[in-house]
C-alpha cells in the first residue's frame, strides 16, 4: 500500500477542489477572530435587522451580527469535526491493532464488540445521551469519539490481518521482533492512508451530526454553531430572514460535507485499486 | 447467524440499558429526572403513585427488574405533555412514520435504479457525468437544510402543497377525498426523504451495472439482435441488481434517522415529531419511548435484512465493515 496520497489527492480533480474547499474552512475558523465584524455574542443591533454594510447578514433575533455568527461556526463546526475525528481514528487503530496483533480469545472478543456496537444506531444513541446533559463542544468531541470509532477499527483490523501474512513482516517477526517493535515499525505506516480515509469520514459524521443535534435543538446554547443557527433561523423562515439568516449556515453546512466528501472520494479512488483502473479507464 | 442474532440482542441490552441507568445516573432523585418540569404541577398523590408504580425509590437492582417488567408489558410511563400513557401516544404516531419510511423507500429504490441504470449505460458521456456531479451534490445536502428548503419553495413561495401536519384538522372528508387529503401532505415529506436516500441508491445501482456490463452473456445479448432496451434492462439491470437489494435493506435504518428531521420540518405527526415535541416539553418519558422504540424499529429492520440478504447472497455471511459504516 505505497501510495502518495498526497500526490494523489493533488493530481485528482475532486481532491483538489475538496483541499481548496477545507482550505478556506481553516482560515475562516482560525481567522474568525479577526475576520468577523462584531463579537458574535455581542448585542450589536436591533433585533432581526436586514443586511446593511455593517452587517452584511443582518442580526438576529436578540440582535447579534450573523455573519460574525458564520464565521465563528466554522469554528465549533471544524474543532469538533477534526479533534472527534482524530481521537476515534485513533482509537480504532488502538483496537483494530490489538485485535489484529494478538489473536485469540481478545480478538474474538473485540470484534465481537465492534459487531455489536455497529447494529447501533449511532445518531439516536447520542440523541439519547444528549437529551440529559446539554452538551458543550467537549462532551461533544467525547461522545462522538466513543460512537463513532467501530466501523474503523473493523476495517485497520483486516488490513493488519492480511498484512501480517506478507513477507516483511513475517521476516521481522521470525527474526525475532518484538510486539511494540512490529507494530509501530512495520504495521502502523502502512496503515496511514487507511487512518487517513477513516479520519476524512469520520470528520464528515461527526459534522453532520453536530449540526443534525443542534438543529433539533439539543445544544449548549452558551455556543455558537451552524446547527444552533439553523435552529434559531427556523423560527423566522416564512419572513423574509431566510435568505440571510437561514440560508447562510445551511450553504456552510452542506459546504463543509461536500468538501470532505470530496476529498474522501479522491483518497478512495487512489488507495483503491480496482476503483482507480475504474476511473482511468477508457470510456467504453 | 445465530452469532448475528446474539449481536443484536446485545445491542439491544445495550440500548436498555443506557435508557435505564442514564437518567437514575443524573445528579438528584430518579423521579425529578424522568419527570423534569412535570413535577411541579403534579399533586404529592400522583408523586407518590409514580413513585410507588415505578418504584423509583428503591434501590437500582430492584428499580430495573421493575422497568424490565413494564417495559416487557408494553408500560412506557405516563406522557405529562400529552396526557396519556407513553405506550399510546407512540402506537398513535408509529403509522404515520412508517408510511413515510415505506413509500420513500419504494420511490427512491425505483430512481436510483433506473437513473442507476441510464448512467452507467452511457458511462462517461455527457448524461453519466452530469448525473454524477448532481448525485454528488445532492449527497451533500443534510437531509434537513434539503426538507427546509422544499417546504420554503413549494409550500410557500409556490404555495402547492400544505407546510405541516398529516392531514388537514376539523375537515370532514370522505373517502377519495381523505385519500387526497393524506397524500397532499405526505408528498413533501416523502420528496425530501427520497431525494435523501436517492445518492446511494444511485452510485450503488451505476457501479454494479458498471461491473455487469462488460460481461460476455451482455454482448451475446447485444449481438443477437435484441433491442437495446431488451439488454440493459432484462440481462443487465436484473443481475445487477441483488447487492442493491442487499443494501437496500441495510439503508432502513437510516432513514429512521432521516425520518426524524423530516417530520420535525413538515411537523408530520410521526415518532420523529412526536420526540421534537417531548424534547421541547421536557417530557423525559415520551423521550425515552420514542427513541427505545425507533431504536427497536432499527435494530429490527437491520436484523431482517441480514436475514434476507443471506438467503438471497450466501456470499454475504461476513458482512464487511464498510457496508455497515453506511447504515449507522
Amino acid at each position: 500500500m505505497h501510495v502518495n496520497y498526497w500526490n494523489e489527492l493533488k493530481k485528482d480533480k475532486f481532491g483538489r477542489k475538496g483541499l481548496y474547499m477545507v482550505a478556506a474552512l481553516g482560515i475562516a475558523a482560525v481567522g474568525a477572530g479577526w475576520l468577523a465584524p462584531h463579537d458574535p455574542f455581542a448585542y450589536v443591533a436591533p433585533p432581526l435587522s436586514a443586511p446593511s454594510l455593517t452587517h452584511p447578514l443582518g442580526t438576529n433575533e436578540v440582535g447579534q451580527d450573523i455573519c460574525s455568527e458564520l464565521l465563528y461556526g466554522a469554528r465549533t463546526t471544524l474543532l469538533i469535526g477534526t479533534v472527534a475525528a482524530l481521537f476515534s481514528t485513533l482509537f480504532s487503530l488502538l483496537i483494530g491493532l490489538t485485535a489484529g496483533i494478538f489473536r485469540g480469545w481478545v480478538e474474538r472478543l473485540l470484534l465481537r464488540l465492534v459487531d455489536v456496537l455497529l447494529v447501533i444506531p449511532v445518531f439516536l444513541l447520542a440523541l439519547l445521551v444528549a437529551a440529559y446533559v446539554q452538551p458543550g463542544r467537549l462532551t461533544l468531541i467525547v461522545l462522538f469519539t466513543v460512537l463513532l470509532w467501530p466501523p474503523g477499527s473493523r476495517i485497520i483490523w483486516s488490513q493488519v490481518i492480511s498484512l501480517r501474512n506478507q513477507g516483511h513482516v513475517a521476516a521481522a517477526r521470525h527474526f525475532g521482533a518484538g510486539t511494540g517493535y512490529l507494530a509501530f515499525r512495520h504495521l502502523v505506516p502502512e496503515l496511514y492512508p487507511l487512518l487517513v480515509v477513516n479520519f476524512i469520514q469520520v470528520v464528515r459524521r461527526a459534522v453532520f451530526m453536530e449540526a443534525g443535534m443542534a438543529f433539533i435543538g439539543v445544544f449548549d446554547p452558551a455556543q455558537k454553531s451552524w446547527g444552533i443557527m439553523l435552529h434559531y433561523a427556523r423560527d423566522f423562515m416564512f419572513t423574509d430572514a431566510w435568505m440571510w439568516w437561514l440560508l447562510p449556515p445551511a450553504l456552510a453546512i452542506s459546504f463543509t460535507i461536500i468538501a470532505f466528501a470530496l476529498i474522501g472520494y479522491a483518497l478512495e479512488t487512489a488507495l483503491d485499486p480496482r476503483l482507480r483502473r475504474q476511473s482511468y479507464a477508457g470510456n467504453k | 447467524m445465530r452469532k448475528r442474532l446474539g449481536d443484536y440482542i446485545l445491542a439491544f441490552l445495550i440500548i436498555i440499558m443506557l435508557n435505564f441507568f442514564l437518567p437514575r445516573l443524573m445528579p438528584g432523585d430518579a423521579i425529578s429526572a424522568l419527570y423534569g418540569d412535570a413535577l411541579m404541577e403534579m399533586s404529592p398523590q400522583t408523586e407518590a403513585y409514580l413513585l410507588e408504580r415505578y418504584g423509583l425509590d428503591k434501590p437500582l437492582g430492584e428499580q430495573f427488574g421493575l422497568y424490565i417488567s413494564n417495559l416487557a408489558q408494553g408500560d412506557l410511563g405516563y406522557s405529562y405533555y400529552f396526557r396519556a400513557p407513553v405506550g399510546q401516544v407512540l402506537v398513535g404516531a408509529l403509522p404515520w412514520t412508517l408510511s413515510l419510511i415505506a413509500i420513500s423507500l419504494l420511490i427512491s429504490a425505483l430512481a436510483g435504479i433506473i437513473w442507476g441504470v441510464e448512467a452507467a449505460w452511457r458511462r462517461g458521456r455527457k448524461f453519466d457525468r452530469a448525473s454524477l456531479v448532481t448525485i454528488m451534490l445532492l449527497n451533500g445536502v443534510p437531509g434537513f437544510v434539503l426538507g427546509i428548503l422544499l417546504l420554503l419553495i413549494f409550500g410557500f413561495y409556490m404555495p402547492w402543497f400544505p407546510i405541516s401536519g398529516g392531514a388537514s384538522p376539523y375537515m370532514d372528508y370522505s373517502g377519495w377525498e381523505q385519500l387526497w387529503d393524506y397524500l397532499q401532505h405526505l408528498f413533501l415529506p416523502a420528496l425530501t426523504l427520497t431525494l435523501v436516500q436517492l445518492p446511494r441508491n444511485f452510485m450503488l445501482m451505476r457501479s454494479s451495472l458498471l461491473a455487469v456490463k462488460e460481461k460476455p452473456y451482455i454482448y451475446t445479448a447485444r449481438n443477437k439482435g435484441l433491442r437495446d432496451r431488451m439488454v440493459r434492462y432484462r440481462h443487465a439491470a436484473r443481475s445487477a441488481l441483488a447487492p442493491v437489494i442487499t443494501r437496500l435493506g441495510m439503508s432502513i435504518g437510516l432513514l429512521f434517522t432521516s425520518v426524524l428531521f423530516v417530520e420535525i420540518i413538515f411537523a408530520y405527526p410521526g415518532l420523529g415529531n412526536l420526540f421534537y415535541l417531548a424534547l421541547q416539553h421536557h417530557d423525559y418519558p415520551t423521550i425515552h419511548g420514542c427513541l427505545l422504540l425507533i431504536t427497536v424499529c432499527v435494530l429490527l429492520f437491520n436484523l431482517l435484512a441480514d436475514l434476507l440478504n443471506q438467503k438471497i447472497d450466501p456470499r454475504l455471511r461476513e458482512l464487511d465493515a464498510r457496508q455497515l459504516l453506511e447504515r449507522a
